[in-house]
């Protein structure tokens, strides 16, 4: 009871007794009532006391209260009543609003009671999963107290509440779908139940992730109006930063669901100046933490760049930067621009062009990077402003050559803008390296160690810069000032603390120096470097100046490390020798070990973010923590080292060296041997694709002699064919298929000239009978007649001579024809020796394939046989070409003679002619005659009959004409 | 990076089967000889093509010890396919399928493609498990069924698409409701136009089974 009174404060014993027989009584109600209405009733009443008199309510009733969760599911008011009633006893949120002014201790009491309460409801795993079932009840009075109670469960004791949703069937799965309740108390409730699901349990985060969860809070936030979206956007944004961080498999989803593209929206700020609220930063904030949790330095390598990418890719990276160049940005929002501009770019070398290309929107424009560097050594900048610029400046430097570079050049003197209109990053540096303010001191030596962190190009560059410190004295290396400073700081007065600048100092001439023997050798010049350095070490100073002397023992250790011999009177021998009799190698040890025994070496090793909560805190950088690790032991081995140990290492050196060139030698030797199998590889592959082509070669012409065989074959069975056609019609033999037809052709157009030469010789006959006939009638008639047929007898005369030349023609052409046919007999013959000639060795020819030389002689006496052969019938392909011109000839001659004849039976018609007229007359004449002779009778004068004979003649001869124009047009046809 | 359709597979099997194998030889193309305990649950992600669109697909690599089992019952809900993997040198895995089906059955949507793998496949002379008796596992159960190599690549392509094939034809017959990401599947950005105007895309897709046919 007196644990009671404390959690009730100020309460009277007398109320509080009849207060717990009220609930007891209550508590009876619910248990043995069996009206449903009494039941209900008394939970109301419970849930009325139970705020007030939690521990009495928790400890009475919780049993009763899950009892009618389980029992009275039907009726949603009692089950509503109970959840609220179980809320009230486990929560303490209202509690703490309530006891607001309460002791400290009354609450933590309190909080001891919910975590009890909560021990005791999860005791029995069921009555957890019985809640994760009613919230699948839509009843806005079950699932919101529900909601609430599973969420305070969760608040109490996550772990084991985690562990319980778990291994129940679908129970997350459930949670999830009270993002799409339509009613948004619901639905904000659930965010914040699955805020306190999700914290710390990689294995809820994914299954909250697999349903969607993405999706669908990017939809609240953009629904809510993004960064301007109140509340709800924050527990959003918290909830997903809970599914992302350090959890690289629900990272590597929301990057493959192109959820990143739509982050980009979300820092679409207005340029407005005002309306910035509270709310809006915090949501702007939660923002910008999630695009850092996508691409922390301390994600896996691959996944970090890949984010990159894809946030250059859709433009967020851009968008950030248009933020960072904005006007009317609070500086808080502003420093965590800069910080995930500083991640975003973080050793992508894309990104990391695009940020050195941003300008800043001032006149003239100027790059961004040098108007944040005029930050960071801008003393009345706030601090975390100038840590989140220099964290940027190391990001744009990291893994970035070209960038390092960049920075360099702005220094060296070839590039200097000589009118000095526009600020360099250089100038700006140098001016923080010896301004009198040290966090710019430090700040700038810390950048430009940054500029030279793996580039052993830039660390001989920078050796180069001179400085000119007052007009009339002569330029300063860069290196020298630094180490001027450093001996000479105590007389410079300074804002803030002198070690930070010493430190910073020390840091960038470490970083400098390590892997460049020609910095080392520039270091180690100036002679008043090593007896400073010894001096710090050697003297026994305060604990604040350990870390100094720390510093300076490894700036010495680098200087024998990476020192190249090139100096007489500082060889590394001699730098040992110094160390052993000024130090002592145990001091020297001792003091280098002070760097990393540092409390604040450890801070600054675990993040490469400057993150530090004061400006005095800002001693070590990320990266300078990593070179002193991998010195350390390598200088404490050199420095413990004796010269006969060295002597000895340059030995085991040279016959390393020596091992390598015999490495070398068989290197190269198997170089050569790879070189020459490539060769025989080759060669073999020549060759192989050579045997392949001659194979296929070879078929080929096993193929080629199969048709040749094909061929004579066939060849022979023409020949016999030809043979026999010779004995029956005494025809040449041909070579192939068709000459025998043209031969046959060509006989048959023989047979017809033939033919036609005989009907020309009848007609001929005819005509030279027709035209003896005509001459001896011709030569009957008068002296007129006669002279005419003299004329005809002289035509018939030449046509006769012409008929004789047509003969003598004819007969030469059957002269030819018989020549013709006598070569055909001789080139039958041929064919039929050659045919002979020809080898049919087909037994033969199949054991001989075996062997594809001896075939391909075979094949090429073959090949020579066909070409003889057929040379033989271009021969006689030739000689029936002289044939078939002979012939044309022949027809010609044979045109030519009928054009003649025609001619011939033209002049035959027109001598016709003169014949009728010769007739003519000769009636006439006989006419004349009869009428003589008629007178002559009326003279009484005696005549002879023969005149009258010859009329009769006469008739008979016209018939005659008539009958041979009858054959004329005959033959014509 | 724009996508017809986005589908959810999950592979589950006994442990030691070479579900994470399958995914790293799917996704990076390549193998891991040493097993290497999944906790959990590993997401992996790829891009297919089938039919000439363009389909993404997001696999949750389950761990197949019984101590996780409980937890990778929450993932059978949203996955639209399941890998179910044995080791074809080790006959209980074959044998507790049976059990994984089960679990499958009843904790996913009725309509999740399930393609039965029988994997390390190159290891034949360790063979315990005859590539019939998978057939005919995966034919009592109304399963696609494939032998798969993780260390050789065989089939790993295949098992992946085909199934992604078997939850397109499953769609396009209308046996999934698309818009209900429940079910595993989720239209591409792009396709939200297109799919609105119902008759256009149906149009749309009659022509694009008609161009197959023609092709094929």
């Amino acid at each position: 009871m007196n644990f009671l009174r404390g959690v009730m404060g100020g309460q009277s014993a007398g109320p509080q007794h009849t207060e717990a027989e009220t609930i007891q009584k209550l508590c009876d109600r619910v248990a043995s009532s069996t009206l449903l209405d009494d039941r209900r009733d008394a939970v109301r009443a419970l849930k009325s006391l139970s705020k007030k008199y939690r521990l009495e309510v928790g400890i009475q009733a919780m049993e009763h209260l899950i009892h009618v969760l389980q029992t009275d599911r039907s009726d949603s008011e009692i089950i509503g009543y109970a959840l609220d009633t179980l809320y009230n006893i486990i929560s303490n949120d209202d509690e703490e609003e309530v006891d607001d002014v309460e002791e400290e201790n009354s609450t933590r009491q309190s909080e001891d009671l919910g975590s009890q309460f909560t021990e005791i409801f999860i005791k029995q795993q069921e009555n957890v999963t019985l809640l994760l079932s009613l919230l699948e009840e839509f009843d806005f009075h079950v699932r919101w107290p529900g909601v609430k109670l599973l969420t305070s469960l969760l608040k109490q004791l996550g772990p084991q509440v985690q562990q319980i949703i778990l291994v129940s069937p679908m129970g997350v799965s459930r949670l999830m779908d009270l993002l799409a309740d339509s009613r948004e108390v619901i639905r904000n409730d659930g965010v914040l139940l699955l805020q306190a699901l999700t914290r710390s349990n990689g294995a809820i985060q994914k299954i909250v992730a697999f349903e969607n969860a993405f999706e669908r809070l990017l939809d609240i936030i953009t629904d809510e109006g993004n960064s301007d979206g109140g509340i709800v956007v924050e527990d959003c944004l918290i909830l997903l930063q809970n599914l992302l961080k350090n959890n690289n498999s629900n990272q590597n989803f929301f990057k493959e669901g192109s959820y990143i593209q739509r982050m980009k929206p979300w820092f679409e700020v207005g340029d407005e100046n005002s309306g910035w609220s509270a709310q809006e930063v915090t949501n702007l904030h939660l923002m910008l933490q999630l695009v850092r949790v996508l691409v922390s330095p301390t994600n896996p390598p691959g996944a970090t760049s890949s984010c990159q990418k894809a946030m250059f890719q859709c433009g967020l990276l851009q968008q950030l930067c248009t933020i960072l160049m904005a006007t009317g940005v609070p500086a808080d929002i502003l420093t965590e621009t800069i910080n995930t501009v500083s991640e975003v770019i973080r050793g992508c070398q894309v990104n990391q062009d695009y940020f050195a290309s941003v300008n800043a929107p001032s006149n003239p424009p100027r790059p961004a990077i040098v108007v944040l560097l005029m930050s960071m050594v801008n003393e009345r900048q706030p601090f975390v402003l100038r840590c989140a610029v220099l964290y940027c400046f190391q990001c744009f430097l990291y893994k970035n050559q070209k960038g390092q570079g960049e920075i360099v050049s702005t220094l060296l003197p070839s590039t200097i803008d000589a009118t000095g209109s526009s600020v360099s990053a250089g100038q700006l540096l140098c001016g923080g390296l010896f301004s009198t303010d040290s966090l710019s001191n430090w700040c700038a030596a810390v950048a430009l160690a940054h500029a030279l962190q793996e580039n052993a190009t830039q660390k001989e560059q920078l050796l180069r810069v001179q400085l000119a410190t007052s007009i009339g004295n002569p330029p300063v290396s860069l290196l020298q000032q630094c180490t001027n400073i450093l001996s000479q700081g105590d007389k410079i007065d300074r804002r803030g603390s002198k070690i930070q600048t010493r430190v910073g100092l020390l840091m960038l001439l470490c970083t400098w120096l390590s892997n460049c023997p020609i910095a080392v050798t520039h270091f180690l010049h100036n002679s008043a470097n090593v007896p400073f350095l010894t001096g710090q070490i050697a003297e026994n100073l305060g604990e604040e100046e350990q870390l100094v002397q720390g510093l300076c023992a490894l700036l010495l250790g680098i200087s024998i490390y990476f020192n190249d011999n090139s100096l007489e009177s500082y060889m590394k021998e001699k730098l040992k020798q110094l160390i052993e009799k000024r130090i002592g190698k145990e001091n020297f040890i001792e003091k280098l070990g002070f760097i990393s025994k540092h409390e604040l070496y450890s801070r600054a090793s675990q993040k490469p973010q400057p993150n530090f909560p004061s400006p005095e805190y800002m001693i070590f950088d990320h990266e300078f923590t990593k070179l002193v690790k991998e010195l350390e032991g390598v200088i404490t081995k050199a420095i413990y080292k004796s010269s006969e140990e060295d002597k000895k290492e340059e030995e085991v050196k040279k016959t390393l060296e020596q091992h390598d060139n015999i490495v070398t030698h068989y290197k190269n030797v198997i170089r050569e041997q790879d070189l020459q199998l490539e060769e025989l590889k080759q060669q073999i592959s020549t060759l192989k694709c050579q045997n392949e082509q001659l194979q296929t070669a070879v078929t080929q012409q096993v193929s080629q002699i199969q048709q040749h065989k094909d061929q004579y074959n066939l060849l022979k069975v023409q020949l016999g064919k030809d043979n026999q056609h010779q004995v029956s019609s005494s025809d040449g033999a041909q070579m192939n298929g068709i000459q025998p037809e043209e031969i046959g052709r060509l006989q048959e157009e023989i047979e017809q000239l033939k033919s036609n030469q005989e009907l020309l010789q009848s007609q001929l006959a005819e005509k030279d009978s027709l035209i003896e006939n005509l001459k001896s009638s011709l030569t009957t008639p008068d002296t007129n007649e006669a002279t005419a047929s003299a004329g005809e007898s002289e035509q018939i005369a030449e046509l006769k001579q012409e008929l004789t030349t047509l003969k003598s023609q004819l007969i030469s052409q059957s002269g030819e024809m018989t020549k013709l046919q006598t070569e055909k007999q001789e080139l039958l013959q041929k064919t039929e020796a050659f045919a002979k000639s020809v080898p049919m060795p087909i037994e033969s020819e199949t054991v001989i394939a075996a062997k594809t030389a001896d075939v391909e002689g075979r094949l090429s006496a073959l090949l020579q046989e066909t070409e003889e052969l057929k040379n033989e019938i271009k021969a006689l392909s030739e000689e029936r070409d002289a044939i078939k011109e002979q012939l044309d000839s022949s027809n010609s001659t044979i045109a030519i003679l009928q054009n003649e004849r025609n001619k011939l039976e033209v002049d035959i018609t027109d001598s016709k002619k003169e014949q009728d007229d010769l007739l003519v007359l000769l009636a006439d004449q006989d006419q004349k005659i009869f009428s003589l002779k008629n007178k002559l009778k009326e003279f009484g004068h005696p005549i002879e009959e023969e005149d009258e004979l010859e009329s009769g003649d006469q008739d008979d001869e016209d018939d005659e004409d008539e009958d041979d124009s009858k054959d004329q047009g005959h033959i014509q046809l | 990076m724009t996508y017809a359709y986005l589908f959810k597979y999950i592979i589950i099997g006994d442990t030691g089967v070479g579900k994470s194998c399958l995914l790293l030889q799917f996704t990076d193309k390549r193998f891991q000889p040493v097993h290497d305990l999944t906790i959990g649950v590993e997401f992996g992600a790829r891009m297919v093509n089938i039919d000439g669109k363009q389909i993404k697909l997001q696999i949750w690599d389950t761990a197949g010890q019984e101590s996780f089992r409980s937890i990778t019952r929450s993932y059978y809900r949203g996955a639209a396919g399941a890998l179910l993997v044995y080791d074809i040198t080790r006959r209980e895995t074959f044998n507790h399928l049976t059990s994984w089906l089960e679990d499958a059955r009843q904790h996913s949507s009725s309509n999740m493609v399930i393609m039965l793998i029988g994997n390390k496949s190159d290891l034949e002379s360790r063979r315990d498990v005859k590539r019939e008796e998978g057939e005919a596992f995966a034919r009592e159960h109304g399963l696609i069924f494939m032998e798969t190599s993780a260390k050789t690549a065989c089939n790993v392509e295949e098992a992946f698409i085909n199934t992604a094939k078997e939850i397109y034809r499953k769609i396009q017959q209308g046996l999934f409701d698309v818009h209900n990401e429940a079910n595993g599947i989720k239209i591409g950005p792009q396709q939200c136009i297109s799919t609105s105007v119902g008759s256009i895309a149906s149009q749309r897709n009659s022509g694009d089974v008609e161009s197959n046919s023609g092709c094929c």
